[in-house]
């Protein structure tokens, strides 16, 4: 019995000093200054070494700070954030999409930015797309990070054994071009001359911008759904047929996160894709030296099609408590020579005086970007735009059922208080 | 008064044989407040702030001040008159009812194999079965991920390759109803081990005597399993059944990742999903917690008539 008492309270003292040691390591952690950084998965991927330039800057300029950057999935970082926010554990600096930003800056997520502007390099020449989804009410909480327009991104050798010499002046054009490179491999199993997933409404609705379509307008203080519209419903006619003539039907109903379409690109199954710019990087080792890219054509011959201008901002949580920190590492990271590099692998800089006359800045001189309403971001989780097109490509539902239905669902989303 | 003095004698002895009693029938008290004690921390406080968080206001501008507005049962007028509750609730239920079927079908299948073989052959299919319990839903989610994969999945070449049909490129999880059989199979896939073995340490309880007697009576193995076997087993049945309604009601590991953020809509919600989209999506914490008491209570009322049958057939045995 003694012995089972001592057990207890050697059992006691041991869970006592092992709370004590983990409380004193977390309080230990906090004098030592780490500055918690989310960033995407792309930048793991695509472009490491920014994110290691702007670590060692950030270090050097402070000493006795460590960053320890987290990468996050595009798919729950905002489940992520919202369970920091209410354990008041937020990281000190966020990536957020801009498609993503208008929600949090209207509930007051993130720290007013605007006085230290000019402490960010360029700031004075941000474009503008970007910027606009950094402010709210006239203030700043975001810094542009970088864009990403939408390219064709194809195999030269396949497109040159089919004849094809110059990059497509229209859509009819392209679609006649893939025909021939269909034509050509036919003998490799699983090949569709074009991949995109179905369901892959960044690049699906540019058919729509291209015929003067539009996915939402603000009437007073109303939204109101325009994919129902003439033009938006010859934009997803258009869409379906140029789908059902070069994609594989497989793809109808897929997401673009499952397969990557760069990984069927560099397994030999298709010629061409259509997405971000730096899906360049990842082709494959094998066709790296034929992997070439150009802007979409537009149906209307000699013009481009307008492509969604995606981009990422990086922005303070309110609740950081190292804001200063967290402002001069934002200021490394963006500096010109990262943006410089960022641009590099395929990406547009945050501002305009960096551009050059690369395929990638040309194509951003054409774009639409999604409604700068505060409930948006529902209507992309909700997957409204994605049930739409796998019913317009599954032939489920007719073009104009899907997009009245879709454009009533966008509506209610908007409209929400 | 003899009465009386007859009382006045004992008295000396009663009073430490009451204490003692008392001290005594004090134990399983006793012994159960620690569980009680965790329980109530554990338990109680989330499901307050449960239902706390389902009569306010709560959305991403509340949970950034951490303070909610009291709107008593607007979340949960709000959800009841939403078309798509009702249609997840219908889905779940039915979806809940395949799970749980074919898990304690197959897993009684496996289990009398079991009570069949050769013990070596009982091993295998025991360390099989074993291996599939101790798999964590993320890691099978992720190997059924790649078995099922659209371009380089197996399962598409095994079944082309055996000529069941022309399986290249297909995708399985082109459909709601596909999604979701997909995921019913890596849930029961996931759900075998645990029904089989407990089914069979169950089935080793039936007396041999009585198995004998229906079969020298002449009686064909069906009659002998619905007969004899299954009233003795009906108890483990009944707690197997009950579990299994609670699991596969709430399953949201499977059904999330398998499916994934990017394919889930209204049409293949599972409310477990519906809550996560809800609350944690939207970032509509109030009607998020509103939706789970009615899951709660639903759960409950279903689990009842389980319990219920469950009490009274362990009365008889």
């Amino acid at each position: 019995m003694r012995y089972r008492v001592l057990a207890v309270i050697a059992t006691a003292l041991t869970l006592g000093v092992v709370a004590a040691a983990t409380a004193s390591a977390s309080s230990h952690r906090t004098a030592s200054h780490t500055l918690t950084v989310w960033l995407q998965v792309d930048a793991q991927n695509g472009w490491p070494s920014v994110v290691a330039a702007a670590n060692t800057a950030f270090q050097n300029s402070h000493p006795g700070w460590t960053v320890d950057v987290q990468y996050q999935s595009w798919g729950d970082h905002l489940q992520k954030f919202d369970a920091t926010i209410a354990g008041n554990d937020t990281p000190d600096v966020i990536e957020m999409g801009n498609t993503e930003m208008t929600k949090y800056m209207a509930a007051g997520a993130f720290a007013n930015l605007s006085s230290y502007k000019s402490s960010f390099d360029n700031s004075a020449k941000w474009l503008a797309g970007l910027t606009k989804s950094s402010m709210f009410n006239g203030k700043l909480f975001g810094v542009p990070y970088y864009a990403g327009s939408r390219l064709v991104t194809y195999r030269s050798d396949l497109f040159k054994k089919a004849g094809i010499k110059k990059a497509p002046k229209s859509l009819a054009q392209f679609v006649g071009d893939l025909t021939k490179v269909k034509a050509k491999e036919s003998k490799v199993k699983g090949f569709s001359p074009f991949y995109m997933a179905g369901t892959d409404w960044y690049s699906a609705l540019s058919f729509v911008y291209d015929y003067g379509g539009a996915i939402a307008k603000q009437s007073g203080s109303k939204w109101v759904g325009t994919l129902n519209s003439k033009k938006s419903i010859a934009g997803l006619t258009a869409y379906k047929k140029f789908f059902k003539a070069t994609a594989a039907k497989s793809a109808a109903t897929l997401n673009e996160a499952n397969p990557a379409p760069y990984t069927v690109f560099s397994q030999n199954r298709t010629s061409a894709i259509f997405g971000p710019g730096w899906f360049s990087c990842c082709t494959g080792k094998k066709y790296t030296k034929v992997t070439g890219q150009f802007v979409m054509p537009s149906h209307t011959a000699g013009k481009s099609m307008p492509g969604f201008l995606g981009g990422s901002d990086l922005a303070v949580p309110g609740q950081s408590s190292a804001q200063t920190e967290a402002r001069a590492w934002i200021a490394d990271f963006t500096n010109t020579a990262n943006e410089k590099a960022l641009q590099t692998v395929g990406n547009i800089p945050n501002a305009t005086n960096l551009l050059n006359n690369s395929v990638n800045d040309r194509a951003a001189q054409q774009s639409w970007f999604v409604p700068t309403a505060k409930h948006w971001v529902d209507v992309e989780n909700g997957n409204i735009l994605r049930t739409m097109l796998a019913q317009i490509l599954t032939g489920k539902l007719t073009v104009k059922q899907a997009a009245t239905t879709a454009s009533a669902n966008i509506a209610y989303t908007l409209n929400q208080p | 008064m003899g009465a009386a003095a007859g009382a006045v004698t004992p008295r000396p002895r009663q009073r430490p044989l009451n204490w003692r009693r008392t001290r005594r029938g004090s134990v399983p008290y006793l012994l159960v407040a620690p569980v009680v004690a965790v329980l109530g921390v554990v338990l109680a406080y989330p499901v307050y702030s449960l239902v706390r968080i389902a009569l306010e206001r709560y959305g991403l501008f509340e949970l950034i001040r951490h303070h909610g507005v009291y709107i008593g049962l607007a979340n949960f007028a709000t959800v009841l008159h939403d078309s798509v509750f009702w249609h997840t609730m219908l889905r779940t239920i039915l979806f809940a009812a395949a799970c749980v079927s074919l898990s304690i079908v197959g897993g009684m299948l496996i289990a009398l194999l079991l009570v069949r073989v050769s013990g070596f052959i009982r091993i295998l299919i025991t360390s099989g079965l074993v291996l599939v319990w101790a798999m964590p839903p993320v890691v099978a989610v992720q190997v059924w991920n790649w078995m099922t994969n659209v371009q380089n999945g197996v399962l598409n070449y095994v079944l082309t390759e055996l000529h069941v049909g022309n399986y290249f490129q297909h995708n399985w999880f082109a459909s709601p109803f596909s999604q979701l059989a997909m995921c019913a199979m890596l849930i029961v896939w996931g759900a075998l081990p645990f029904v089989s073995i407990t089914l069979y340490a169950a089935l080793s309880q039936v007396p041999h005597e009585l198995v004998e007697a229906a079969q020298i009576d002449g009686a064909p193995f069906w009659r002998v399993f619905k007969d004899v076997t299954l009233p003795v087993i009906a108890p483990v049945v009944y707690i197997l059944t009950t579990l299994s309604i609670l699991w596969d009601f709430g399953v949201f590991t499977q059904v999330y990742l398998l499916i994934g953020q990017a394919a889930l809509t209204p049409a293949n919600y599972l409310m477990s999903v519906y809550v996560f989209e809800k609350g944690f999506v939207i970032s509509d914490y109030g009607i998020g917690s509103a939706i789970s008491i009615l899951m709660l209570v639903t759960v409950a009322i279903m689990s009842v008539v389980y319990v219920r049958k469950m009490l009274r057939v362990g009365e008889v045995t």
